[in-house]
């Protein structure tokens, strides 16, 4: 999070009760702010408890029978758990190391572009997707891949693989290359902002100095661009591998079905599949939701103080 | 989230095509290059394009059309876009979508701004706060004990359940926090001394200056609005007159599978799922590119993901 800017003024040391009276005001601005994050964010961390009780809506927190670690013995003793936990794992991996090239590949394309009227009109097109709504584009997904779907057309026609409904398909890389190539036509563009931004602060004269020695234009790609924008990179991808346990599988839940729980399920659907199905168990739900949190949040301390130690820059 | 970063010196991008010569090589680079990202573009765009085509084509034509449809299929056909505005539960849908994602945004933007005005006077409050609000973009109590409080509150199965939930975003309230930081101190130290109290210091002297970033939270709110379909899921799945369009979109969908079962289909109603798809997505896709210039300072500014 951004450094608040503090200014030179400093106050001299007050006590609580002198800073309410003479900010009360201010003070009661909190005040909303604070009721919403206690009901909406703390009282539900709070309700974690029930990830080590046998839960029961009608005894609550408080008359449900703890049970200790159980329902994670259960997590990991049961099949369900741990392939959608390696589910989760692979696409988490697929996504911060092949989903997160093409957007930087798309930045140095766009900067090597010279005619700004052509560029900024594919930027917007390119855009577009990322304003597309999740039901949608499943919804595109589904019908391009479908078993008569343009897309596996062409890939029959052309390429000569089998005619089928590729969400169907169950051998093992095709739902993640599917769900990666989504996430990738949804974010290409919108990805590339910030690189682009990078790109344009690079000195021109270092570009200049460099094309007078002699350098083409790749050698000056890969000596000076991609070396000046590479804090912005490592920023991304610190990001990327932080939020990458936690975040972006809601889609999932509308492209996977029951045949593909085997290579589509993940601990965020298998979580939510526990909460809120005909097989409701809501320990199971809070304890796999429990462990996804807290390997996320490890994660993103994790990658962050990484990055601050090997680069200068960091989220937090 | 902001990010600290060193300052470089924005340099003009134009010199970075210097005028220098160029061999055959480079040309078919070039071509090469504009090729590349012309087809990012025109896959960024052709599956929608493929949907509003269909929308427009010959119902029964078009299902036994197999492949890309580039330009409506028989005759120009409106009737799936009649049919679906005259579907009720449709209607609905666009109704209660425009509710919640103005009521969200506009309590959102409210909350966002007062506590990031808040938190940006110097008060002893201010660091607990931001760490308690920081603390819920790190960790969070999840699905069930979330579900289980809104239950305690009686809001399953109500409107509140969308609207509140999504109105509390930490990161817009600390977006909000930079937003008023950066507004001279001297406005803020005239407007106290001529005697206006905080709030109308804040929404007549400080908040016109801060609008630049309150804008960008106010459109990410609104397309993240428009778009949301979990929460509707999670909290109102069997209250069909609350559904917003997006859920109605993913049954739609969904029924239309079954469509071919029926003996003697009409087959505008094949069309339905790609004219309602149409109808939700193009509002938000024809208003975007009017503020991407803003959208896209809000990533650079606040690393927002859209």
């Amino acid at each position: 999070m951004a450094k608040t800017k503090t200014t030179a003024y400093k106050a001299p040391r007050i006590t609580w009760r002198r800073d309410f009276k003479r900010n009360w005001p201010v003070y009661m601005m909190f005040l909303p702010a604070i009721i919403f994050m206690v009901v909406l964010h703390y009282i539900p961390m709070f309700g974690i408890v029930m990830a080590f009780q046998d839960f029961n809506v009608t005894k609550g927190y408080f008359g449900s029978e703890w049970v200790g670690l159980k329902n994670f013995i259960d997590l990991f003793t049961g099949d369900q758990f741990l392939v959608a936990l390696r589910n989760t794992v692979c696409i988490a991996v697929i996504k911060t190391t092949l989903g997160f090239v093409p957007p930087i590949i798309f930045a140095f394309l766009l900067s090597m572009i010279q005619n700004k009227k052509f560029k900024r009109f594919c930027q917007t097109m390119s855009y577009l997707p990322n304003f597309v709504a999740a039901v949608v584009v499943v919804s595109l997904v589904q019908e391009f891949l479908a078993k008569d779907g343009p897309l596996t057309l062409f890939l029959t026609n052309v390429f000569g693989l089998e005619n089928q409904n590729w969400l169907a398909n169950e051998q093992i890389p095709v739902f993640w290359i599917i769900y990666l190539l989504m996430g990738v036509w949804q974010g290409i563009g919108w990805g590339s902002i910030m690189y682009v931004a990078a790109i344009s602060t690079v000195s021109g004269d270092l570009h200049e100095a460099a094309a007078i020695d002699g350098a083409n234009r790749w050698q000056r790609l890969f000596k000076i661009t991609l070396p000046c924008i590479m804090p912005t990179v490592m920023m991304m991808f610190v990001l990327g591998v932080g939020l990458s346990f936690s975040t972006g599988f809601d889609s999932i839940l509308l492209m996977y079905m029951p045949s593909t729980y085997n290579v589509a399920d993940t601990v965020y659907t298998y979580t939510y599949r526990m909460a809120f199905s005909a097989s409701a168990n809501y320990s199971l739900s809070a304890a796999s939701g429990l462990f996804q949190s807290v390997v996320g949040t490890i994660l993103l301390i994790g990658s962050n103080a990484i990055s601050r130690k090997m680069t200068d820059s960091s989220l937090f | 989230m902001g990010f600290k970063k060193k300052k470089q010196n924005a340099v003009e991008e134009k010199s970075l095509h210097m005028v220098e010569h160029k061999g055959i090589g480079d040309h078919i680079a070039d071509v090469i290059i504009y090729l590349l990202v012309a087809l990012v573009a025109f896959v960024s765009v052709i599956p929608m394009w493929h949907v509003l085509m269909t929308s427009l084509s010959d119902g029964k034509m078009v299902m036994a059309y197999e492949g890309l449809v580039w330009k409506w299929i028989g005759n120009f056909n409106l009737k799936a876009y009649n049919l679906i505005f005259d579907n009720a539960s449709i209607v609905s849908g666009y109704a209660n979508t425009i509710i919640y994602t103005v009521s969200s945004t506009a309590l959102g933007f409210v909350l966002a701004a007062i506590t990031g005005y808040a938190l940006s006077r110097d008060t002893k409050l201010k660091t607990p706060v931001s760490l308690i609000l920081m603390a819920t973009m790190l960790f969070s109590g999840g699905m069930v004990p979330t579900y289980m409080v809104i239950k305690s509150l009686g809001w399953v199965g109500t409107r509140w359940a969308l609207i509140i939930p999504g109105c509390t975003n930490s990161m817009f309230m600390i977006m909000m926090m930079n937003a008023f930081n950066s507004v001279p101190r001297e406005m803020y130290e005239a407007a106290r001394i001529d005697g206006a109290g905080h709030f109308r210091t804040m929404w007549q002297v400080m908040l016109p200056q801060a609008m630049n970033l309150g804008f960008v939270i106010i459109l990410n709110s609104v397309v993240g609005q428009w778009n949301s379909w979990l929460p509707a899921s999670i909290y109102t799945p069997n209250n069909k007159n609350l559904w917003p369009l997006q859920l109605w979109i993913k049954q739609i969908v969904a029924d239309n599978a079954n469509f071919l079962r029926s003996a003697n289909p009409d087959y505008n109603r094949y069309l339905i799922q790609y004219a309602v798809i149409v109808a939700a997505t193009l509002p938000i896709l024809v208003l975007f590119p009017f503020f991407q210039d803003k959208l896209e300072k809000g990533v650079i500014a606040g690393g927002v993901k859209g």
